[in-house]
């Protein structure tokens, strides 16, 4: 009797360092998963369509929202009435005729960065692909470009290059005109991420 | 052909001077045309710092024209929003967690929980971070 008593509290003891090892060990492993998250306000892109010997044909922007996540997730946003032009009436046909800013306020990228592994980053930049959707004047588009990925004092610079075309955004640019706006949009993008805590 | 010619020597002079002032006008027409286009086509930026805000409210109100697609009422328009300052960045300042105010050069003197008045142009709300973008900001108060 005495001695199944014992046992039984054997067991309870057991029991209770296994419950223990458990809360430990799934405390530890979300820890782990948990997804770091990095993020900017004021990314910067720039975009060139600039034909020679037209006027140039340029935007900057640099209030872009942007996350980047420690398993490669990627979300950028970027508000079509914040690209400045130097020429004030480019500007406006861009934002009325062109983008329709009014209708689609909004640019969004939405994709991953591939094989991207947080703790290899280094302060030398590293490349990588990137992969996802840009959402544009209403339209989705698939798109896969090079980024060059760099870690500085808890800071992630990213930087990218890529090429869109106003078709495949249902953009047309009438004929007056297209001769003066090249037909390969020439984009490049920085973002400087911090982490937040 | 005789005609035309002796028309001409009868009054060269009248009609060289109509051929001038034919010439005058032409040249002034065509000379205020290239000076509208070119005015036309190289107009000024708006000058968002001049410019009357169309509200003036706190800043955490400026978010409910976008719950209430009310945003035609302020994109694109001039807004003054006044706020305490939660985050200093560079060349942006984030008011009541809720609006952006970017700004065309370095920021300084600031301080975070300050109360302070911007004015700017509203470009619109980011679902990203769920706040309203301002830019070309300047500091009221």
């Amino acid at each position: 009797m005495g001695r199944r008593w014992t046992f039984r509290k054997l067991k309870i003891n057991v029991m209770k360092n296994l419950l223990f090892v458990i809360i430990f060990l799934s405390s530890i492993f979300s820890i782990v998963t948990a997804q770091e998250k990095f993020i900017t306000k004021s990314g910067e892109i720039n975009f060139e369509a600039s034909v020679p010997s037209f006027e140039e044909v340029k935007a900057t922007h640099n209030s872009v929202s942007a996350i980047i996540k420690s398993n490669g997730e990627f979300a950028s946003l970027a508000l079509i009435k914040g690209f400045r032009f130097k020429v004030a009436l480019m500007e406006e046909h861009f934002n009325e005729n062109y983008a329709e800013s009014s209708t689609y306020p909004k640019a969004t990228f939405k994709g991953k960065v591939k094989d991207f592994d947080i703790s290899e980053l280094s302060t030398d930049d590293k490349e990588y692909v990137i992969i996802g959707m840009v959402n544009m004047h209403g339209v989705d588009k698939k798109i896969e470009t090079k980024a060059f990925i760099r870690k500085v004092n808890d800071i992630i610079f990213l930087d990218t290059q890529f090429i869109l075309k106003p078709e495949d955004f249902n953009i047309d640019i009438p004929s007056v005109v297209s001769s003066k706006i090249a037909e390969e949009i020439h984009v490049s993008a920085s973002f400087e991420f911090k982490g937040k805590t | 052909m005789f005609l035309l010619v002796s028309n001409l020597k009868e009054k060269p002079k009248s009609w060289l001077m109509k051929k001038q002032v034919k010439i005058v006008i032409i040249l002034v027409f065509l000379f205020l045309s290239v000076y509208f286009a070119y005015n036309y086509m190289y107009q000024d930026h708006r000058d968002i710092k001049e410019e009357k805000a169309v509200v003036l409210i706190p800043a955490s109100e400026l978010v409910s024209y976008f719950n209430e697609n009310n945003s035609k009422k302020v994109l694109n328009k001039t807004v003054q929003v006044s706020g305490i300052i939660t985050e200093i960045n560079t060349k942006n300042i984030i008011l009541d967690d809720k609006v952006q105010c970017s700004f065309d050069s370095e920021l300084k003197n600031l301080n975070l929980n300050e109360t302070i008045t911007v004015k700017g142009r509203c470009i619109g709300f980011d679902e990203l971070f769920e706040v309203v973008k301002m830019d070309q900001s300047s500091i009221i108060k």
